[in-house]
């Protein structure tokens, strides 16, 4: 059965790269959403499985966006990974991965194997 | 009242002392007026007939004694511009004195006749004065040098956020440029419709990269003012790439209206690119406390019809009636400027910021750039709504403006800079 991932990023270029990526190595139906203030709607009527989440973005931000689904009973239960180019090495422990909050943070470029890693291990925790 | 002489009169009124000694009866005093007994706080009575000896100290009579010899030695006017001499109460009092030598019509004696101003109030003024000009030079200096290190600071600081900005740009492509690597190297499917897409982005992922890394180079170029022709909606589009992170940050709409067949106009393309870079920067600024900025860029034509006589045209004519200039227009809707910054704002390390953002080295820069180009650099606020509205008008003639004959390097004060001690 596939899974359901929503991702949320103002770059378009980006997001039709993870998702070709995405549905070309697993069992995933990727719904893109790049204007933020529009997420909740998209979330709410695609319900997804998982949440892919860029950090800065116009209009609302990353944590914008996560705060305005924490407020939601269905969408505060679906995991979000988060995504940014603005994590610097420092930041990041083994394995690349950083933690926000109750968040996943990964790093951009994104490590591609890691990300699947991620999703999967998400997707099922959740 | 009392008869007196006029001569009497005003002796007793003079602001200075006057004196005089008898040459002939071993210097001893003969005349001796009011002011001298308050300088002196020597009653006449005291004094009359008595010399320096038992008036002062031996050392200051010394000193009066070979001033009188000299005086008649020269046989005219000596000038003794500062002497010092103890009060009874024991300070020193300064005095500038002028002694003569006169024979006294009357009755043919030899007179040595003093006329003295007490000075003190004047060099303890003087001393004050000299000791606040130190203070002042020295804190001068230290002002000086703590706006070179400020200046090294925001420079610093500025670069900082540059680079963190274009950072954040260039992580985007190089983002997609992975995914798409992790794509194809799993197997190039010929039967795969998103391969040759992956390709296309890629290689547009490649070449947005290049134009922001460019663009910070050419930024930090040390070129001396050399122009070529250029299309401006290209160079405002360039400096938008540049600080796209600024404006996503900031959450500002931006609204480009550059009319198509805009003339081109004759750039130095790093430093204009800077101007812009800064008046844009400026205008975010100025609208952080905005609901929803917007930052507004305007570019026309225009046949000058009316050239005023303007500040910024100090050193030479720039523009002629009739001249058919490009005016390119930067609008905020931030809170503008306050009408008695107005006048300032061109001035160097003038700035509204709070201490510690940013130095205001900005727009005086600006400006000397614009005018080397050959143009005009105002601010004003908007006729219309609120907020600023920067303008730059450019020549289209290529030879417009008395400039240098040589393009020369735009100076910017603290390149290698003082550095703190």
């Amino acid at each position: 059965m596939a899974h359901k991932i929503l991702l949320i990023d103002d770059e378009a270029g980006f997001t039709e790269l993870v998702k070709m990526n995405l549905e070309k190595n697993g069992e995933f139906e990727v719904e893109i959403q790049n204007d933020s203030t529009k997420a909740r709607e998209t979330a709410l009527s695609f319900r997804p499985d998982l949440i892919l989440l860029d950090i800065v973005m116009p209009g609302m931000d990353g944590g914008d966006v996560q705060a305005q689904f924490q407020s939601d009973p269905f969408l505060s239960k679906v995991p979000i990974i988060m995504l940014t180019a603005l994590v610097d090495s420092s930041e990041v422990s083994d394995g690349a991965v950083a933690q926000s909050g109750s968040s996943i943070v990964l790093p951009k470029p994104v490590n591609f194997p890691l990300l699947l890693r991620v999703i999967n291990e998400a997707i099922e925790a959740a | 009242m009392k008869k007196v002489s006029v001569v009497e009169s005003v002796l007793d009124n003079l602001p200075v002392a006057v004196f005089a000694k008898d040459a002939n009866d071993d210097f001893r005093f003969v005349l001796w007026n009011k002011k001298q007994e308050e300088i002196t706080a020597l009653q006449a009575s005291k004094a009359i007939g008595k010399d320096d000896y038992a008036l002062f100290s031996k050392e200051s009579a010394d000193y009066f004694r070979s001033v009188d010899k000299a005086v008649l030695t020269r046989g005219k006017l000596l000038r003794v511009p500062e002497e010092i001499i103890e009060s009874e109460a024991g300070h020193d009092i300064h005095l500038r004195t002028v002694k003569i030598p006169v024979i006294e019509e009357e009755t043919g004696r030899r007179l040595i006749v003093g006329i003295s101003e007490d000075i003190t109030e004047s060099v303890k003024s003087h001393k004050e004065l000299e000791s606040l000009n130190k203070n002042l030079r020295d804190a001068n200096e230290e002002l000086q040098e703590t706006q070179l290190q400020l200046i090294q600071a925001e420079k610093l600081e500025s670069i900082g956020r540059l680079a963190a900005g274009i950072a954040h740009e260039v992580k985007n492509p190089l983002a997609m440029l992975l995914l798409g690597v992790d794509y194809l190297s799993q197997g190039i499917d010929p039967e795969d419709d998103n391969v040759d897409k992956i390709l296309k982005q890629m290689r547009e992922a490649v070449e947005r990269a290049d134009s922001i890394v460019g663009g910070l180079i050419d930024f930090s170029s040390q070129q001396s003012l050399t122009c070529e022709p250029v299309s401006l909606t290209n160079v405002v589009d360039e400096v938008l790439l540049l600080i796209k992170h600024e404006l996503t940050r900031s959450n500002t709409k931006v609204e480009v209206d550059i009319p198509k067949n805009l003339p081109q106009v004759y750039l130095d393309l790093p430093k204009f690119e800077q101007i812009l870079i800064n008046l844009f920067i400026n205008a975010i600024h100025a609208m952080s406390e905005s609901k929803h900025p917007r930052l507004e860029i305007h570019a026309r034509t225009e046949i000058l019809d009316k050239v005023a006589k303007n500040e910024g045209a100090r050193k030479y004519e720039i523009f002629r009636t009739g001249d058919k200039v490009v005016t390119l227009e930067i609008s905020d809707n931030g809170s503008g400027i306050k009408s008695k910054d107005l006048h300032r704002v061109f001035d160097p390390f003038f700035t509204t910021k709070a201490t510690g953002v940013g130095t205001g080295l900005g727009l005086s820069v600006s400006r000397k750039i614009v005018e080397l180009h050959g143009g005009q650099l105002t601010v004003k606020n908007r006729s219309i709504g609120i907020g600023a509205v920067a303008s730059i008008i450019l020549p289209t003639r290529l030879d417009s403006g008395k400039v240098a004959e040589k393009p020369s390097i735009v100076s910017v004060p603290a390149e290698s800079g003082k550095s703190a001690k």
